[in-house]
């Protein structure tokens, strides 16, 4: 019994990691309905300049500070040089490839500049050891936190989206960006925004996964990506309740197959689920269908 | 249509013909009258770690010989180096532009198993001495077995899984009833966890109690842990990279599963002891002993001294000023060696010729290089065996830690 | 240069000169032989991959894994069952298109960035398969001794094969897929790929099925991935997962947008380029992902058309068949009555049609016949279900109740391409042309359902194949001359103004030999002078027997036009018969301009 309840709980803490990233690439889709394919890479840079700032005088707090300073600010400049050109011409395939094509980028760069190498990550928030006891298991603390700021963004997002005036307008932003522009509502600032806010999770997630490893290096991020992107799939990416949810029932679901099939299985049952899920019902567990007039 | 017929056909045109026509870059030398070597290894991307290690190590060994006055009074040249990243297709190509310069008389290969296994067919049709450094997969010399005649040209100084999976049994068995194996997907982690549980068997008829795997770069290894726990296990045996190996730990330490962790030489990795900070203690891993004894044999002390001069106190070397880091036997030394015996080889043949030269290499008998004393024949084509290697563990300083040789 | 061109241009000089390179194969070192074999490698490759990203728009983060099936195939048939070359490369290429096609069914459905999602999934799962079956593919420590020429132990029915052939068979086999392929995209079959790339809904509405376009664009994908995947496997010798895993597809994607997507001789570039690189500079895998990236990042803004962009002349979407000679026969027009028409029936009936979305009535028991040789204006303010009732009847739409008759055949919920085919075309409110294709070209799409010939004669040019393309291009010419539109026959689409767009559309429509002709707001933007040829074009339709709905605002093009108008509003319809009458029915002028109120004293 305390095998499946530790299962099930490390997978609600894995879950909690692909819910931060996944509640971060849904913004982007929010207001453009373009989804950043270079998100991964965000993260590592989020997390290496964390580390490299960090060794100096500044301290890995401040370092970290900045270094989200940093996502937020690439990805406002990714939307006005691989977003926004492409959003209106060459369909989706424009963006979805320069997006893609900035992840690959960053990892490039990240490379060569800073080695290809595995770096340690300093944990900053609580040690690889703190934990809390519960229901006769042990539950990390690194993970809680993780899971605890997932939470905390979700309602955030929630109430930002139905409540503020802000949020209003990002929706009127999705809907009809022409229309909204008519009556008053500044698209542009809305659209950058969000796209800040995006790296911003990015970053924060990035910084917030890498302690728990202990070790970053370029290729970090990419497969969490994906893993986010199976998320959101699942979730929908209509609302961040979609995102939460979506990412605690892939890592809930990948933690049970380990424990129960097979670790090797682990890995395919994502892909296995994503292929699934986007054949039956492709807008997700809480998405609307989309109805276009033709 | 038309139109683009053509600009097919001009480019068509245009690319074979710079390809047939243009030599290949770091082909043939210029230089009359040198012994020319070839190589193709990881000298960037993620695993340059090695490639670059290796290549300064045969370059450290081309600079000592070319000292002396060469190989009896030729000096030695690296005619080709090229780079393929650890990437099987882009070895595939190196070797074949190395194998088509009729002048290169040996050959040192690829950073690991899987562009190896790759070039080695090839390589071994064509006849040239070729060295492996560091691809740990037995199958590249021994493609029959281990107990079977080796390929004619090819010399292993890597720590092969066998040997390397006969000293973790050896040491787990006699400690251990209930053992755990956990190895990550690739060919050397397959081939070692099968070669371990083989050696379990031997030693003490023993049957693992879980078998675990885990993809390289893995975050979370949970399900494995628990499985492992669940299984009842009372060590766990890792074969796999510092990194992962870093990641293990914590999470065994994130799940109180602190039994006692004994792994393949990725333990004595940078990427682990950083990783894993204060909870290395206790962790031991299987390693070529040479920098780990308290004196240094002649050999290795002259490489270290050429390394530091040539190089400092850097990534390669470790932290400690005064002595080389365990784990530069697995990244700079098995290279250095790889290239000293070839030198040799063509110096006691005193020729080019393949066969002679393999015949010479194949002759030598107690040859002190870096990593150990060397000894081969017909039979024998690998350079490490077990009584090479030594148990390390992590034990507590003040400081911090350090690696030591564990008690048998 | 000139000369030189049109050298080149004559398909049996471009024979002549593979055959030059393939003899000058004999004298090349052995790696330049293995660099020539892995160009054409990956110009297959690229090939493959803007088959289906270039040209029918679907874009595939999977490519890797069709590569790898072709090469996993072919190994296993080779050596583990002792296969010779020539079947296990069939077998390779067969295998990997059975993959693409079956891939083609879930992912048909689904579009942007969750196709993307799809295709990134099958290439995870293959490279997972590819790591755990190792009794198949020998999993992560791969699979040994493949015969290949390197090792001098492939041979073809006794006869070795040694690199010098191995190069010179890849080189005829690309020869052979390219000519293929040139076919096959100038043929009504490539026009289709497109067509429902650039637009879905107006391929539908000319015959074109999106689902079946859509499963041929995956297997044959797939067909030429598999194929080079096959070659690869002998020409290495050894396969190991980490070769087939999403970098493989991200660079097969990078070769396809680098030289350009939606041509012929874009892969060839992209190939050749990130081929050569690599190994003339030892120093660009430093940099590989970096420029990879980059270029990714900035092709479709700097350079959307690729290196082929660069060049000049365009893809041909349609054939020159030359003349035989012979006298062709005239284009006959088909027997048009049917029975049920000789009966009084009407051609086309809507009967009590009712089309509710979620709750929104937008037609609410529309009733209206249509016989030939008529025109029907369809009027109404906006909102009141005109476009909506042209949908229900082209078969995007299906009614919520009632039914739709044509020549007495029940088509209620037939999809739009099965209606298009029975012989109803529509066109759109804006119109919906390929911007890339010529007018001749987009005009001849309007003929895709009339085409017999199989996808086999079109890519193989056969005389049958060929003669049935005379036949619909000298058709074409026939429309063109009738809407005036052979001076701009070769012109771009989108280089075009408004109006000859609009005209192309319904030209495309005429092409078709339809019985019956939506069109929706044909006149608008159109200058006086193209007032005039439309008019003219649609007294011409009805002369031939076709029925016509016109959507319209424009009074006055329609008053002497029209046999009779209805009137819809609100989903109803208020008015049928003469326009005199319409202008003075109470119904419609309150519908249109309200109701005069009467002020309370």
């Amino acid at each position: 019994m305390e095998f499946a309840i530790q299962l099930v709980f490390s997978g609600i803490s894995v879950g909690s990691v692909y819910a931060l990233i996944a509640m971060g690439m849904v913004l982007t889709f929010w207001t453009t309905r373009v989804i950043n394919f270079g998100h991964g890479s965000l993260l590592m840079v989020g997390a290496l300049l964390t580390v490299v700032l960090g060794a100096g005088r500044l301290g890995f707090y401040k370092a970290a500070l900045i270094a989200l300073g940093i996502t937020a600010v690439l990805m406002v400049l990714a939307e006005r040089a691989a977003v926004r050109p492409l959003v209106k011409l060459a369909g989706s395939m424009g963006w979805i490839v320069s997006t893609l094509g900035l992840g690959i980028f960053l990892q490039g760069f990240a490379a060569k500049f800073f080695g290809s190498q595995a770096v340690a990550f300093p944990s900053l928030l609580f040690t690889n050891d703190d934990t809390i006891p519960f229901l006769g298991i042990r539950l990390s603390a690194q993970y809680l936190s993780i899971l605890g700021l997932s939470l905390l963004i979700m309602f955030a997002m929630e109430l930002f989206l139905r409540r503020s005036a802000w949020g209003r307008a990002v929706r009127a932003v999705a809907h009809d960006p022409d229309l909204s522009s008519i009556v008053g509502i500044p698209g542009r600032r809305v659209v950058v925004l969000s796209f800040a806010a995006s790296g911003l999770l990015a970053g924060a997630a990035g910084i917030m996964t890498a302690q728990i490893s202990g070790t970053i290096d370029p290729a970090f991020g990419f497969n969490l990506m994906v893993l986010g992107f199976v998320a959101t799939v699942i979730g929908g990416m209509g609302s961040s309740i979609g995102a939460l949810t979506g990412g605690i029932f892939l890592g809930v679901l990948e933690k049970l197959v380990g424990g129960y099939v097979s670790t090797a299985a682990q890995h395919g049952i994502a892909f296995a689920v994503l292929m699934i899920v986007l054949a039956v019902r492709p807008q997700g567990l809480f998405g609307k269908e989309e109805i276009t007039k033709i | 249509m038309k139109r683009n017929m053509k600009t097919v056909v001009g480019i068509l045109l245009m690319f074979f013909s710079a390809v047939i026509a243009v030599p290949v870059p770091g082909g043939v030398a210029m230089a009359a009258d040198t012994i020319k070597i070839g190589m193709t290894s990881a000298l960037t991307g993620p695993y340059n770690e090695y490639g670059e290690g290796n290549r300064r190590a045969v370059e450290l060994a081309v600079q000592k010989w070319n000292k002396a006055g060469g190989i009896n009074g030729k000096k030695i040249e690296i005619a080709m180096l090229l780079d393929d990243q650890l990437v099987p297709d882009r070895a595939v190509q190196n070797m074949r532009k190395i194998l088509d310069n009729k002048e290169i008389v040996g050959i040192i290969g690829p950073a690991g198993s899987g562009p190896t296994l790759a070039v080695i067919n090839m390589a071994a049709a064509d006849g040239r001495p070729y060295m492996n450094p560091i691809a740990q997969t037995p199958t590249i010399t021994y493609p029959n077995g281990t107990d079977k005649a080796p390929r004619a040209n090819i010399f292993s100084f890597a720590l092969q899984n066998n040997v390397e999976a006969i000293i973790l049994g050896k040491y787990v068995a006699k400690r251990f009833k209930k053992v755990g194996l956990i190895h990550e997907s690739t060919a050397y982690g397959v081939t070692g966890v099968d070669l371990i549980k083989k050696e379990l068997k031997t030693a003490a008829k023993i049957e693992p109690v879980a078998v675990e795997s885990y993809n390289q770069k893995d975050q979370d290894m949970t399900a494995q842990v628990l499985r492992l726990q669940k299984a009842g296990a009372a060590v766990v045996v890792c074969v796999g990279l510092g990194a992962d190996l870093a990641v293990l730990r914590r999470n065994m330490g994130r799940l109180n599963f602190n039994v006692p962790l004994v792994a393949s030489n990725g333990a004595l990795s940078l990427p682990y002891w950083e990783g894993a900070k204060e909870l290395v203690i206790g962790t031991k891993g299987s390693m070529i002993a040479v920098f780990g004894h308290e004196k240094l044999n002649p050999a290795a002390a002259e490489f270290a001294k050429a390394y530091k001069a040539k190089y400092g106190v850097d990534r390669w070397w470790g932290d400690d000023p005064k002595r080389p880091q365990i784990f530069m036997s697995l990244s700079v030394s098995n290279g250095y060696d790889a290239a000293t015996i070839l030198f040799e080889g063509i110096r006691r043949a005193n020729s080019t010729d393949p066969k002679k030269i393999i015949k010479a290499i194949e002759s030598i008998r107690n040859f002190q290089g870096v990593n150990a004393l060397y000894s081969f024949s017909p039979q024998r084509h690998h350079a490490i065996e077990p009584d090479d290697l030594a148990m390390f563990e992590y034990v507590k300083t003040p400081t911090g830690s350090k690696l030591s040789i564990a008690k048998d | 240069m000139k000369k030189a061109a049109a050298l080149f241009a004559d398909s049996r000089f471009l024979l002549a000169f593979a055959v030059v390179i393939g003899a000058a194969a004999g004298f090349a070192s052995l790696s330049a032989l293995q660099l020539g074999s892995f160009l054409v490698i990956n110009i297959l490759l690229a090939q493959s991959i803007n088959l289906l990203t270039g040209l029918a728009g679907q874009i595939s983060l999977c490519h890797a894994a069709f590569f790898g099936i072709g090469a996993y195939g072919s190994a296993i048939f080779m050596r583990d069952l002792g296969l010779p070359l020539p079947a296990t490369l069939a077998i390779g290429t067969l295998a990997s298109a059975f993959f693409g096609y079956l891939l083609s069914f879930p992912s048909g459905r689904v579009r942007e960035f969750y196709l993307a999602m799809m295709t990134l999934g099958f290439g995870m799962i293959f490279y997972e398969v590819a790591k755990e079956w190792t009794g198949l593919t020998g999993g992560v420590m791969g699979f040994s001794d493949i015969p290949s020429p390197e090792l001098r132990n492939l041979d073809v029915f006794g006869f070795p094969v040694t690199s010098v052939w191995y190069f010179r068979l890849l080189l005829a086999t690309l020869l052979v897929v390219l000519y293929l392929l040139r076919n096959f995209l100038q043929s009504h079959y490539g026009r289709a790929f497109y067509a429902v790339h650039v637009g879905e809904v107006a391929a539908g509405s000319m015959g074109i099925s999106k689902a079946a376009t859509k499963r041929r664009a995956y297997a044959l994908s797939a067909a030429v991935a598999g194929l080079a995947g096959a070659f690869y496997a002998h020409l290495v010798g050894y396969l190991g997962p980490e070769s087939f895993g999403l970098h493989k597809s991200v660079e097969a994607l990078v070769m396809g947008v680098l030289g350009g997507l939606g041509s012929l001789v874009g892969p060839v570039l992209g190939a050749a380029l990130l081929t050569y690189l690599p190994d003339r500079l030892q120093m660009f895998a430093e940099y590989q992902f970096m420029i990879y990236g980059a270029i990714l990042m900035v092709s479709f803004i700097v350079m959307p058309r690729g290196l082929a962009g660069l060049l000049p002349g365009r893809t041909r979407f349609s054939k020159r068949p030359a003349r035989a000679g012979k006298e062709e026969p005239p284009a006959v027009a088909p027997h048009r009555f049917t029975p049920s028409e000789a009966r009084g029936e009407a051609l086309l009936e809507v009967r009590d049609v009712s089309m509710s979305f979620s709750g929104l009535l937008a037609l609410d028991g529309v009733s209206l016949s249509l016989p030939r040789n008529h025109v029907m204006a369809l009027v109404g303010p906006n909102g009141s279900g005109k476009s909506t009732l042209v949908n229900v009847v082209s078969g995007i739409y299906r009614p919520t109740s009632g039914r739709v008759l044509l020549q007495g055949a029940d088509i209620t919920g037939w999809r739009d391409y099965a209606v298009a085919r029975k012989g109803v075309i529509r066109t759109f409110q804006d119109p919906r042309n390929v911007p890339n294709f010529t007018v001749r070209e987009n005009i001849l799409l309007g003929a895709h359902h009339l085409y017999r010939h199989g996808q086999v004669a079109a890519a193989l040019n056969i005389p049958s194949a060929l003669r049935e393309e005379r036949v619909y291009l000298r058709k074409v010419e026939e429309v063109m001359e009738v809407t005036g539109l052979v001076t701009v026959a070769d012109e771009i689409m989108r280089d075009l103004p408004y109006g000859y767009q609009r005209i192309a559309e319904v030209a495309r429509a005429v092409v078709s030999d339809p019985d019956v002709i939506l069109l929706d707001e044909p006149a608008a933007g159109l200058s006086d002078v193209e007032l005039v040829r439309l008019d003219r074009l649609i007294r011409h339709l009805r002369a031939r027997d076709i029925g016509i709905v016109l959507i319209e605002h424009h009074m006055d093009f329609l008053s002497d036009l029209v046999d009779d108008v209805t009137v819809l509003d609100d989903g109803k319809v208020i008015y049928r018969g003469g326009m005199e009458g319409m202008r003075s029915d109470s119904a419609v002028v309150a519908a249109y301009l309200g109701v005069e109120e009467v002020p309370h004293a």
